[in-house]
């Protein structure tokens, strides 16, 4: 046992966040009996200190810090790579440093937060079915459209691509593992503490955080404890997603496979290379505004006080500068799974390969320069208007220019209409319309009308469903035979498409019409005339949320009991697939050599990447028929 | 060789039917965007030329959507992998710079003359009110709003927000806590009331008749009930209606009911079902059911059931400190905290004795 | 459940024990490229609550400065502290890098004393400047401001002592010396971050 406690593992973390917690409450009694603070015992201020810490504690327990704590001491430190790999499923649950097996952590965390999220959706539609009060109160209702709101976008979208891209990337870029194994298992282990503090503040007394994603000030200040628990959990989240995409950087720049230049890297690549220039830049800023939120709340700052010459709107501008570059945080990396699907089962090279990497940069740049289009109503300076109009919809532009090239990179090819293919399809149709959505509301005149109805949720979720999700589905069918080694099911992966692909237009089109017809967001109860939309909307909700149990089970039984996968069902091109299925523990037994470029369909005898030394496991290897579909449903 | 045409490049006819298929869904699709009724009624002058924008974006976006889709759908159609293309490939085709600079450049005019348009309507419903426009000043406060203008040298103060119909109107917005957004969906304007700055837009309702103000901007947990009526009025009925507040016996005027002339219960009615606009206190009826009081909100408890046992020391006690105890289903925090400060002793004395007399009537 | 990541075609028994060596594609070594990202993004960091500090000062236009003056001399002392420390940090790696041994304990001890007596000047400051942050929002942004980049020394000195530590264990010299340059880059940031903060905030 005391071995248990004091090496690395749950015994360990769990033994620490209990004195992670005791020693919180010391500090705060301590700190305020120094400054003369009555009570010494106050609740509030031990919470605020113990989120800010106690993960810490247990970080430190589970065994995130020992390697650097061994390090700084100058004790000798040995990459023994004990920590390596996966051998059975409990290897999942421990620190491990092996990028395959942190994507997928990364995964499955992400998942179990969407299913939540999700599920506080249903009970929003819920409340929404009829006018008036069905089962939740104020407090409640605002609780769960935030949390939703909150879990689906740093618990969610922004950690599963760093998921996928965290399996995938290193593999597509001929590198051994990311940059930095142990800052990588760090950046993981946070993300869990982040989404369980959000659910925790459900229980805070005065109920959940209830001020929406954006937590304006001053709403946010003068809220109840609930709000320090998002406030703090936007930090462990933000800090998260920087330290993955710092490593993502370094691992794309020093670690490309000899003959890799730039524009041999797969588009993939270049889509988290971008995501994560922008996670760089931009992250920061969330955390300071909420950073400030923290010290209004807890120490009497003034920031965001009018009385003491604080400004309210600065909030929004820091906000905003982060969040606004976040929504393509969420959309760029889905963009590059879009071009590896679609390359390989289109069986053609991305059309405008140079313009699509440019675009992306291009999209980087403009989302810095476009924040206050959330603010057009929120009574800044009228002259700030019509310059953000304008730089808003000139993104429409390179994003144009991504939608027609993968149109023509389908135009002519040889189309598997396969499940990731349906998905890749699907998003280009249902964000082309999210995105027009997204430029009539650049346009002020306009968004001075719509702008906080729902109109806006519409738009959400048409760029962040029928966009960032869609992706994400693709990327997980596409993806599933070469992280698990098995076929997902064709039929069921195609039914819960079609189920999704109906019933999310069906749910969210409508909130278009009753948004300019003038109902505003965030309230549980509307007028009698948006009764009938809203029953509708409701009910194709509910539709939506069980189509994805489909996807539950399809994955779940796949990983099971599916067939055996080969090493690359898809005859694609790119690196990961050129290894078995999964792959080895170190990827490669030799560093591959990239001779071309990633996406010669079509090119007699072209080839990405040749193995030197090593036994090259062949394309599609011996031992599977030549047939390039193998039997996926039985 | 069927086979191998399909996969052969398009032909002249074929194009002439895509395009064909691609005018009559945008012209479908079109027709079908005019035709749904989406704005609420056109209640202030600039009202139209929104909806006419409007217009305009649903004209230029289908056909953009509608082209995306039919080429999607073409290309399935035409060229999805049949039994025995297992092993087939596209042709490599990487890119066609030609194609490239016709896609940049079209969106590229697309958005130059939507922006143009949208800048100058933008700066025409934007234009500073002429002089001597009528002033209303907004506040908004959880969960309340309170309006105040000037009239004939007297300043006006209510709820409910009442204006002549066909004159400019500059409206000044203010909150007294977290940020609000004045909105009136039928006239088209919104703008946040942010606490420390004043913000505002000026128009010109066109259109008589009763509408709300609809706060759009999360302000916490009575969000969903921050309404206000507003009254459009011809310029004769509300001359009537400045002459009937203004003038100090009249007893739609809470401020006024409360000097003495009036009876106890009149005023605890008052306040009741108006609360007093002049210091911002909100009518309980905005939430509370009460019977005597003919109120039949749910956002509150139902006085009629949760007071009926109460001594009016306790009821007392709740109006000015509703967050010491909460009624079971209900949230704290919705109860404005404000009542004990905003109305003097008096009113609360009266507010009290009405509620007990109304609800122990039974 | 099926272990994901054990090899499932690929033989692979004797002939390796750890992964191959990834091929380098770039001059830049990944730690200093690591530590220089971090950098911009704790300038972002910075960015935001300058932006802060110019919206309540210029935009919201609170009083400036928060109360009465502020203590210019105090700040600009602190100022030349930090240099010197960069330089004696700069020393240091220096003389890593030679295999110095002496000179380069004698600079890190310097660079942490240096940078101590930073953050024990800038508390002092704190308890005799009169205000303090509730009082209004331009003393919030002061201490904001001033309070972020002391978190930042805080950091710093811990890197610097983990450093020592290291060297006094003789684990730094010219072959090693990464453990010494990274954190040495973080501090030259953290002084020439100062340079910034009292610029905008004491000489603006
Ligand atoms: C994945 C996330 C994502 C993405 C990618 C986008 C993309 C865009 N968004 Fe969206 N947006 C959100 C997520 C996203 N948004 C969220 C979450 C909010 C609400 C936040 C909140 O308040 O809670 C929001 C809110 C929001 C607002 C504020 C509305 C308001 O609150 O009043 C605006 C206003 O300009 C806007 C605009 C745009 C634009 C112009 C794009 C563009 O990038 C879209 C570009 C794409 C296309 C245009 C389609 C493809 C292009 C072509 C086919 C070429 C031809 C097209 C034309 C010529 C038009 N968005
Ligand atoms: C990636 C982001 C994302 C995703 C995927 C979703 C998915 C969904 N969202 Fe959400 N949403 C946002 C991001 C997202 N949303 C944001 C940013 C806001 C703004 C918040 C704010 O204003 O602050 C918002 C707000 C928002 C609102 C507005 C609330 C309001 O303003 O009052 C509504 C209302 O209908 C809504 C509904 C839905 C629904 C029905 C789904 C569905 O697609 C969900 C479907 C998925 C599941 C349901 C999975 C779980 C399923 C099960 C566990 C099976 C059980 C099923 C049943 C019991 C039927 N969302
Ligand atoms: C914005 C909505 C709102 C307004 C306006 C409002 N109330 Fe309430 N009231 C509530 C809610 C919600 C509760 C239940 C929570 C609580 O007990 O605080 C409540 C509780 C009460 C209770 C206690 C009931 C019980 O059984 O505990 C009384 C009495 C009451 N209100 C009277 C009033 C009076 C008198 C006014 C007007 C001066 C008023 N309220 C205005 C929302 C409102
Ligand atoms: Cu006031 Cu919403
Ligand atoms: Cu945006």
């Amino acid at each position: 046992m005391a071995a248990k406690l004091t090496s690395p593992g749950w015994y360990r973390a769990l033994l620490y966040t209990v004195v992670g917690i005791a020693f919180t409450l010391g500090m705060s009694a301590g700190l305020r009996a120094i400054f003369n603070l009555d009570p010494v015992y106050s609740w509030q201020s031990w919470v605020t200190i113990a989120l800010l810490m106690t993960p810490l504690f247990f970080l430190a327990g589970i065994g995130c810090f020992d390697y650097w704590w061994r390090w700084a001491r100058g004790r000798k430190v040995v990459d023994d790579h004990a920590d390596h790999g996966a051998h059975s499923w409990r290897d999942y649950f421990k620190v491990n440093t092996d990028h395959k097996v942190i994507g997928i952590q990364y995964i499955c965390v992400s998942f179990f937060f969407m299913f939540v999220g999700g599920l506080m959706a249903m009970l929003v539609r819920a409340e929404l079915a009829q006018p008036g009060r069905q089962f939740v109160d104020a407090n409640t209702y605002n609780g769960l459209f935030s949390i939703h709101a909150t879990l689906l976008i740093f618990l969610f979208v922004i950690p599963v691509f760093a998921g996928i891209a965290n399996y995938v990337l290193p593999l597509m870029i001929g590198a051994p593992d990311m940059a930095f194994p142990r800052l990588n298992a760090l950046s993981f282990w946070m993300l869990p503490l982040a989404g369980i503090m959000m659910l925790l503040s459900f229980l805070a007394p005065g109920g959940s955080f209830a001020a929406g994603w954006t937590a304006y000030a001053p709403l946010s200040v003068h809220q109840p404890m609930g709000a320090t628990f998002f406030t703090v959990a936007v930090q462990f989240a933000g800090a998260s997603s920087i330290a993955t995409a710092l490593n993502f950087l370094v691992t794309i720049i020093t670690m490309r496979a000899p003959g890799m230049t730039f524009f041999r890297m797969p588009l993939l690549v270049w889509a988290n290379f971008s995501t994560s220039l922008l996670v760089v830049i931009a992250t920061p800023f969330i955390a300071a505004s909420q950073f400030m939120v923290l010290l209004d709340r807890a120490l009497g700052f003034n920031f965001f006080n009018p009385a003491g010459g604080g400004d309210v709107l600065m909030y929004q501008h820091v906000f905003w500068f982060y969040s606004h570059p976040a929504v393509y945080i969420m959309m760029l990396p889905g963009f590059g799974i879009i071009s590896e699907v679609l390359a390989t089962r289109a069986r053609k090279p991305i059309f405008g390969y140079r313009m699509m990497a440019f675009s992306l940069l291009a999209i980087v740049v403009l989302g810095f320069t476009v924040w206050a289009h959330h603010m057009f109503v929120s009574g800044m300076q009228n002259w700030i208007r019509i310059p953000m109009m304008i730089t808003t919809a000139i993104i429409a532009i390179p994003t144009g220019i991504k939608i027609f090239s993968w149109v023509a990179t389908l135009w002519r090819g040889v189309l598997k209409m396969d499940t990731p293919m349906l998905w890749a399809v699907g998003f280009i149709t249902m964000f082309t319309l999210g995105g027009i959505s997204g430029v009539m509301l650049a346009m002020v005149p306009l968004d001075i009308h719509v702008s906080d109805t729902y109109f806006i949720v519409a738009h959400i979720h048409y760029v962040l469903f029928g966009g960032s999700m869609f992706t994400i589905f693709a990327g997980i069918y596409f993806w599933f035979p070469k992280m698990t080694g098995r076929m997902y099911n064709e039929r069921l992966g195609k039914l819960h498409f079609w189920l999704t692909f109906v019933f999310f237009n069906l749910t969210f089109a409508p909130m278009h019409l009753i948004g300019v017809q003038g109902m505003p967001r965030r309230v549980y109860d509307y007028a009698q005339e948006f009764a009938t939309w809203n029953l509708i909307i409701s009910l194709s909700s509910f539709v939506l949320g069980l189509s994805s149990l489909i996807f539950l089970y399809n994955m779940i039984a796949s990983w099971r009991g599916g067939t055996r996968a080969v090493a690359n069902p898809w005859r694609s091109l790119t690196i990961e697939w050129q290894v078995s299925s999964p792959p080895p523990i170190f990827n490669f037994d030799a560093i591959p050599s990239v001779v071309g470029g990633p996406y010669e369909y079509g090119v007699p005898g072209a080839v990405h990447a040749v193995f030197k030394g090593a036994e090259v496991p062949s394309p599609v290897p011996a031992g599977a028929e030549t047939s390039p579909t193998p039997a996926t449903e039985h | 060789m069927g086979e191998d045409t399909r996969r052969g490049p398009v032909t002249g006819r074929m194009w002439v039917t895509l395009i064909a298929i691609g005018l009559v869904a945008s012209a479908i699709g079109i027709a079908l965007g005019l035709s749904l009724r989406w704005f609420p009624a056109q209640g202030s002058t600039i009202a139209h030329k929104i909806d006419t924008f409007w217009d305009v974006l649903i004209i230029v976006s289908v056909p953009i959507f509608v082209g995306v889709v039919t080429m999607v759908l073409f290309s399935i159609w035409r060229w999805r992998q049949r039994p025995g293309e297992e092993l087939l490939d596209g042709p490599p085709i990487h890119g066609n710079t030609k194609l490239e600079v016709v896609w940049t450049t079209i969106p590229t005019i697309i958005i130059a003359g939507l922006c143009a348009y949208a800048t100058v309507l933008l700066l025409d419903i934007q234009n500073a009110p002429a002089k001597g426009t009528r002033v209303i000043n907004v506040t908004g406060q959880q969960f309340a709003w309170t309006f105040s203008t000037v009239e004939n040298g007297k300043k006006i103060q209510t709820n409910e927000l009442y204006v002549p119909v066909g004159e400019p109107i500059n409206f000044k917005v203010r909150s007294l806590d977290v940020i609000h957004d004045f909105w009136v969906p039928e006239w088209r304007l919104k703008v946040d009331a942010v606490p420390g700055i004043t913000t505002g837009y000026a128009l010109t309702p066109s259109k008589v008749g009763n509408y709300q103000v609809v706060c759009a901007e999360l302000c916490g947990l009575g969000h969903a009930f921050m309404r206000a009526n507003v009254h459009v009025l011809p310029a004769a009925k509300y001359a009537a209606w400045v002459q009937k507040v203004t003038t100090p016996v009249g007893a739609a005027a809470v401020g006024a009911a409360s000097n003495g002339s009036a009876s106890v219960d009149t005023i605890g009615k008052q306040l009741f079902v108006a609360g007093n606009p002049s210091t911002g206190t909100l009518a309980c009826g905005t939430c509370h059911t009460m019977k005597a009081a003919g109120t039949s909100s749910a956002t509150g408890p139902n006085l009629d059931k949760f007071v009926a046992q109460d001594p009016a020391s306790a009821i007392r006690e709740m109006i000015v400190n509703p967050n010491k105890e909460i009624a079971t289903g209900f949230a704290k925090g919705v109860m404005p905290v404000n009542i004990g400060k905003t109305l003097n002793k008096q009113q609360i004395d009266a507010l009290t004795a009405y509620i007990y007399k109304s609800v122990h009537r039974r | 459940m099926e272990a994901a990541a054990i090899p499932a075609a690929v033989a692979h028994d004797d002939h390796h024990h750890g992964p191959p060596i990834a091929n380098r594609s770039s001059k830049v070594e990944p730690e200093v490229l690591g530590i220089l990202l971090f950098i911009i993004s704790e300038l972002m960091l910075f960015g935001a609550f300058f932006a802060a500090y110019f919206f309540i000062r210029v935009v919201a236009k609170t009083d400036w400065p928060p109360h009465g003056a502020l203590p210019v001399e105090v700040a600009a002392t602190n100022a030349v502290i930090l240099l010197s420390s960069s330089l004696t940090m700069h020393w240091t790696d220096v003389s890593a890098k030679r295999g110095n041994t002496y000179a380069m304990r004698v600079g890190i001890v310097t660079t942490f004393l240096l940078g101590s007596t930073f953050l024990f000047i800038q508390i002092n400051e704190y308890l005799s400047l009169g205000f303090n942050p509730t009082t209004n929002a331009s003393a919030s942004i002061f201490f904001g401001l001033t309070g972020l980049h002391g978190a930042h020394v805080v950091i710093g000195l811990l890197l610097l002592f983990m450093s020592a530590v290291r060297i006094f264990k003789g684990k730094v010299g010219p072959d090693h010396h990464k453990g010494l340059e990274v954190p040495g880059i973080y501090w030259h940031f953290v002084d020439a971050m100062w340079i910034i903060v009292f610029t905008t905030i004491y000489v603006l």
